[in-house]
């Protein structure tokens, strides 16, 4: 089932009433979720994300705009009629209820020719347990599971209905660093298996980047940017884009276009063609370093940090934004760096110039 | 850390408290027990210096005695007729004024108002609701002048009125007068804890119920009951722990004569009992009756703790 | 899994509109039970005001008025000579406030020495107190009624305040609140030298303040609606307490009732409750949830 969102637009009321501002949570949204896709909703927080979940699922009701759901348009219908599963940030398991009875809860609610027979209840609470193995723990209680199997039994609840789209709210924000590894992994095969058309939340880019299918970023209720993750990391937006995506972060520094050469201080240090004379942003992913006895980038040494596979330097440079320079060097090259003055080249594919104003991406070729 | 200083200075603090319980609190325990063992023990007769005699016979007495076996049927009733209603009712109060927005306040204030109430001045005004205002009040000869606002309603719907509570009423028509009263003045209490628990349940439930398309129906039975389940069972007990000492509301409707006056104690009740006692200087019997309420009172609790125990969720 | 429930063959907007008329009669009938239940609970307040409002002839009329048609106030100045409220009021503001201070006090000494001082036998004393929550006032009663009488404080404002000067509820509760503020303050009040009654006045009750006030109005609510013991042992003119004049000033048996000046003696006892309630709402409710007990 492919999701579609026209011009999708939420306003909160100030709740202060005589500030008299309203919060526009989300933006005239547009865009198409493709059938049977894993897409990540990535933002900061109070970004419109969750808002945009909840309208989907017809908890929260857009101010203006459209949802489809495939060809229905399903903007004014409720959200039990919309054939969704919803996994809640905190997972919403009834604490009175065993794993079985709350997977059980959704098909009892069926009625007239959708009603089931106790069996095939069963059978399906059963199906869906198996598919998130928990089927050894259906006597038990919410309490006495642990984060990582409530997650499941949620997930478990929310598709033993057999959803049309499947909803998760930051689903792994509960669980601890090693389970939120396995538990991505998880979701990305049970979506896989059902083909359900999935969207989660989540604020964590490297979440979003290692299972999706799709992300969109979102900034104050504005969408940013939409695309498969090596994409919108290869070819960011603008600056929040190229900033929000990647770890360590990419590095941010000032510089100008001067004569067809991308000067950061007084060193050039790329071509440039097809860009007009101006100040400009410049950002550097870590891994867009060469080191070089020639290279054209000065920078004032601290410190080199050993990580096995790679060699982190961290340096200073005065036209940087950030506080200092990282870059990510293949520890095989075996280059020593010794002195108090680092030199790089560059990778012109991991180098962005955005524009000083906009901070929109200024659409160049880089040599 | 225990210095002895401080050991005398938390003495010297809860001395006042321990010298007030120790006279007004434990001698009494000990001193009830002690009373309801003495065969036929009156306060008058001991201090003229009379022995009695060790035994169960007070007990005994009071089991036998009519008015005692009539007093108990009645706290009975009353406990059996209103804990259940009340409860019902502010529970669906409760879950009304959960799930509104506008006026809900102002509501909530309003279900509250009876509790800071006189129970025996409001008493009063029941009665005055539901009393036949005639001459020669209170005998046989009694004229209607005017039935009272509840019987005018009643007449205006097509009805009959009913004598409710003046001479020569029925004693399921006084019954019905303080199931009105006792349910009324019972249910702030138990709106107010009810809304407490429901405004505590986590609203995630109900969006995961809606979700799935639960009834309406279903989500109240299957998730607000069960959710409110220990609130549901601290208001009944203490709902029963209030009814079995009922006294003072059918005092506010009936006055000291506890019943119509062709039918005087006829509504006493176990609290009732021990004062009558206790004005008739039978220490003994007031003893054995507030031990045999004690007892009730305790097993109430316990089955209730034990039903607790199974059905509720904590 | 995969297949998904398709959408059966509705029109998607009559769905929605049944929905919406669903949502719409259910918030009706909530609102409409709401406000039927709240007019059953407001109307003895309503008919005891319009009758301590009304003539004896207007309120004994075969068909009853709703509003009175001469507004008697006499009725009120009538109330309070019949019954003698002023007496009562007084004696029941002496026996309240007295006693309310005095429990305060021993309160606030005896949940101080349970939340943070350490002593043998503290969990359980604790515990025993506890336990006499669970017994009947009226086992007590028979044996404090003797016990006032041998004193010789029969008919004495003292008989109506000593013996229910502890609360092992109040105790409880502000033990609770006591506990819930650090002991790193006792402790550094210790280091600078504070003394532990300065330390409780500066530190503690300030910090416990809403509970000390919700104790504050339950007892003084406790003595103005208290009635049994006081009719036991104080029924003389001079110390009787308000409930128990008012019921004693109108327990005719035969005879003309004077049904509005009742009433307007009822409201009148009934007032100093009510704005009690008005200001300090916020309180009560708070300590009522938690204790279950009337007054």
């Amino acid at each position: 089932m492919k999701v579609v969102l026209q011009n999708l637009t939420k306003i909160f009321p100030s709740r202060d009433k005589k500030a008299g501002k309203e919060v526009v949570a989300v933006n005239d949204f547009n865009f198409e979720i493709p059938d049977g896709k894993l897409i990540g909703l990535l933002g900061p927080s109070g970004c419109g994300k969750s808002t945009t979940l909840y309208m989907i699922s017809g908890l929260q009701k857009p101010t203006s705009g459209k949802i489809f759901f495939g060809d229905d348009d399903v903007t004014e219908l409720s959200t039990e009629n919309r054939g969704i599963g919803l996994v809640f940030q905190n997972y919403a398991l009834y604490p009175h209820m065993t794993v079985q009875q709350n997977i059980l809860f959704p098909l009892q609610n069926l009625k007239g020719a959708d009603k089931l027979s106790k069996e095939e209840m069963q059978e399906r609470a059963y199906n869906a347990a198996k598919l998130v193995q928990i089927e050894e723990l259906m006597d038990r209680k919410p309490s006495e599971l642990s984060g990582g199997q409530q997650q499941r039994v949620a997930i478990a609840r929310a598709l033993v209905k057999m959803p049309r789209v499947l909803l998760l709210d930051e689903p792994l924000s509960n669980l601890d660093a090693r389970l939120r590894l396995q538990t991505r992994e998880e979701i990305r095969r049970i979506q896989k298996e059902t083909g359900i058309t999935t969207v989660f939340v989540t604020h964590d880019q490297e979440e979003a980047m290692s299972i999706s299918d799709m992300i969109v970023v979102m900034k104050l209720g504005v969408l940013q940017q939409i695309g498969k993750p090596q994409d919108v990391y290869d070819d960011p937006a603008n600056l929040f884009v190229a900033k929000f995506l990647g770890t360590p972060p990419i590095n941010v520094l000032e510089g100008k276009i001067q004569g067809g050469k991308v000067y950061i201080g007084q060193e050039a240090v790329l071509e440039v063609s097809g860009a007009e004379d101006q100040d400009v942003v410049i950002g550097i992913r870590p891994e867009g370093f060469e080191l070089a006895e020639t290279g054209a980038l000065h920078c004032n040494l601290v410190n080199v940090e050993v990580m096995g596979r790679d060699v982190s330097i961290v340096s200073h440079h005065p036209a940087s934004q950030n506080a200092s320079i990282r870059s990510i060097i293949n520890a095989d090259h075996k280059t020593s760096v010794g002195g108090q003055i680092v030199r790089y080249d560059l990778k012109p594919h991991k180098v962005f110039l955005f524009n000083k104003e906009t901070e929109e991406r200024i659409r160049c070729e880089v040599k | 850390m225990v210095d002895s200083k401080q050991q005398w200075k938390a003495w010297l603090y809860l001395a006042p408290a321990i010298v007030l319980l120790l006279v007004f609190t434990v001698w009494p325990i000990i001193n009830t027990v002690r009373m309801s063992l003495l065969e036929n023990y009156s306060g008058l007769q001991a201090t003229a210096g009379a022995q009695f005699q060790f035994g169960l016979g007070n007990f005994l007495k009071v089991v036998r005695y009519r008015q005692f076996t009539q007093c108990l049927k009645n706290t009975c009733i009353l406990c059996f007729l209103t804990v259940p209603i009340s409860t019902i009712l502010a529970l669906l109060i409760a879950v009304a004024l959960n799930s509104i927005k506008f006026l809900q306040k102002g509501l909530q204030t309003i279900f509250f108002l009876p509790y800071v109430t006189n129970s025996i001045a409001i008493g009063m005004v029941f009665a005055a609701m539901f009393n036949i205002v005639g001459s020669f009040y209170g005998t046989e000869n009694e004229l209607i002048v005017t039935a009272g606002i509840i019987n005018n309603v009643i007449e205006f719907f097509g009805g009959t009125h009913i004598n409710w509570i003046n001479y020569g009423s029925s004693y399921a028509a006084n019954i019905f007068v303080m199931v009105v009263y006792i349910v009324w003045n019972a249910l702030p209490f138990k709106i107010l804890v009810l809304l407490g628990g429901l405004q505590g349940i986590n609203k995630q439930y109900y969006e995961a119920a809606k979700v799935d398309g639960t009834p309406r129906r279903r989500v109240f039975t299957k998730i607000t009951v069960p959710l409110l389940s220990p609130m549901l069972a601290y208001v009944v007990i203490t709902g029963f722990i209030g009814g079995f000492k009922e006294y003072t509301s059918i005092v506010g409707i009936f006055g000291e004569t506890m019943g119509p006056p062709d039918a005087a104690k006829r509504l006493n009740t176990m609290v009732g009992f021990i004062y009558d006692s206790l004005s008739s200087n039978s220490q003994g019997r007031a003893s054995a009756a507030a031990l045999i309420l004690f007892a009730i009172i305790l097993v109430v609790t316990l089955i209730n703790n034990q039903v607790s125990k199974k059905r509720v969720h904590y | 899994m995969s297949d998904t429930i398709t959408m059966k063959e509705k029109n998607i907007q009559q769905v929605s509109a049944a929905q919406k008329t669903m949502q719409i009669l259910v918030k009706f009938f909530t609102y409409a039970f709401l406000i039927l239940m709240a007019l059953i609970v407001l109307f003895p307040f309503y008919w005891m005001i319009i009758s301590s409002l009304k003539t004896l002839a207007e309120y004994r009329l075969n068909v009853p008025t709703f509003f009175p048609q001469q507004i008697m106030f006499s009725n009120y100045a009538e109330a309070f000579t019949t019954a003698s409220l002023g007496q009562l009021f007084y004696n029941t503001m002496i026996v309240g406030v007295v006693s309310t201070l005095l429990s305060l006090v021993i309160t606030v000494l005896s949940a101080f020495a349970f939340a943070r001082l350490e002593f043998k036998g503290r969990d359980t004393m604790f515990g025993l107190l506890l336990a006499t929550m669970m017994i009947p006032g009226e086992l007590f009663t028979i044996t404090n009624y003797a016990t006032v009488t041998q004193l010789g404080w029969m008919n004495t404002y003292r008989v109506l305040i000593i013996p229910f000067l502890v609360s092992v509820f109040y105790i409880y509760l502000l033990r609770q609140n006591f506990m819930q503020i650090p002991n790193e303050l006792y402790l550094a009040a210790k280091v600078d030298g504070t003394s532990d009654l300065k330390y409780l006045w500066k530190v503690m009750v300030p910090l416990s303040l809403p509970t000390l006030i919700s104790i504050t109005i339950l007892k003084m609510m406790g003595s103005w609606n208290s009635y049994i013991w006081p009719r036991l042992v104080a029924n003389d003119e001079a110390h009787r307490m308000i409930t128990n004049g008012l019921r004693n000033a109108f327990t005719e048996t035969s005879g003309d009732v004077n049904y509005p000046v009742q009433m307007a003696a009822v409201a009148l006892v009934s007032a100093p409750l009510f704005l009690v309630f008005v200001f300090l709402r916020k309180y009560i409710m708070a300590g009522v949830s938690r204790s279950g007990i009337k007054g």
